[in-house]
């Protein structure tokens, strides 16, 4: 059903202490726009609109090893890397192509 | 350590950010600054990481003249009526930021323990009486200092509160609200009606006592207001920052 190329979006809503909710535009099975928002806690908080720009054009099966690097010099908590990535791959497996 | 004190009466909501910002980017002039506060109208304020659609009806917000407003901090949506507000800017301590939210909120916990509340802390931010929430705090660090605010309910209206705010599934609206109601918890319900002032009067001995600090009142310097008058307009008043998530 999913054409290689085709431009897809999902979201997910997972609670891991906090809520976390993510809106991700894919393209095949790349993201190509990413949306993370919550009510949990980031430091340094500006971190997240780096984070969002770095998950751009990477594949959906590298999400952890990115959010894994982007993640090592900040201080998070209300979530964890497991939970933000269960979030993307439940956006994933909910995408609809538009 | 020192550490000055504003006894800061009811204000706007972009005006109670931006002055709680220029504080922590004058941390180095003014030094440890405890400022305790209203709000007036009320107002929602939501998390720096908060998604301003998805946490507020913006629409009724206005309809209501409640003021929305978004928080340099993160953490969650709180309507801002009947509550005191304190910040503190100070230097950040060593340690795990977790450990700070703590150490902070001692002040608060310590406040309720001079009224005879017996009050401990919950999860990463919150503060609770018999198991129900009282308190929801949330703190930045930036500009070399830290910032942590947070409410203490004098009173509560559910009903009115998510009457402004959202919901994360709407099918379960119902339910969500009747798990707040039993899990939020204020000062009038416990039996204690409090004047603002004198509320402002235990807390500042709380944050005293539990951080063993010496307090002071001083004018802030004027740089301090115009730069709080300027973030006011361009930042907290703003659509571009407020609407940014």
């Amino acid at each position: 059903m999913e054409i290689p190329n085709g431009i897809s979006k999902g979201e997910s809503l997972v609670k891991g202490g906090k809520l976390i909710r993510v809106r991700v535009e894919f393209q095949g099975n790349r993201i190509k726009e990413i949306k993370i928002t919550g009510d949990f806690f980031l430091h340094p908080e500006d971190k997240i609109e780096d984070i969002e720009n770095g998950l751009k054009n990477v594949p959906i099966d590298g999400v952890r090893k990115k959010l894994d690097e982007m993640l090592r010099d900040t201080e998070y908590l209300g979530f964890t890397l497991d939970t933000l990535v269960q979030a993307v791959e439940e956006a994933w497996k909910r995408r609809k192509r538009i | 350590m020192n550490l000055r004190i504003i006894y800061d009466t009811h204000h706007h909501a972009t005006w109670n950010m931006a002055l709680d910002e220029s504080l922590l980017r004058h941390l180095p002039e003014i030094g440890p600054t405890l400022r305790l506060y209203g709000w007036e109208p009320p107002a929602v304020s939501i998390g720096y990481f908060q998604g301003i659609e998805e946490e507020v009806n913006v629409a009724k917000a206005k309809q209501m003249c409640v003021d929305v407003v978004r928080r340099i901090t993160g953490g969650g949506a709180v309507y801002h009526k009947y509550e005191l507000t304190y910040s503190i800017v100070m230097s950040p301590p060593s340690g795990k930021i977790l450990d700070s939210y703590k150490h902070i909120q001692r002040g608060l916990v310590e406040g309720l323990r001079l009224i005879g509340i017996n009050a401990e802390m919950s999860g990463i931010n919150d503060i609770v009486v018999e198991g129900r929430k009282i308190s929801g705090n949330a703190q930045t660090r930036r500009y070399g200092g830290l910032l942590q605010h947070g409410t203490l309910l004098m009173n509560v209206n559910v009903d009115e509160m998510f009457s402004i705010l959202k919901v994360p599934q709407e099918k379960m609206r119902d339910k969500l609200i009747s798990n707040v109601k039993e899990r939020v918890t204020s000062l009038k319900h416990l039996g204690y009606e409090i004047e603002f002032e004198e509320l402002q009067k235990y807390m500042a001995e709380g944050f005293k006592n539990a951080l063993s600090a010496e307090l002071y009142e001083d004018a802030l310097p004027n740089e301090v207001m115009d730069m709080a008058k300027k973030l006011e307009v361009e930042k907290y008043g703003n659509p571009e920052w407020n609407f940014k998530r």
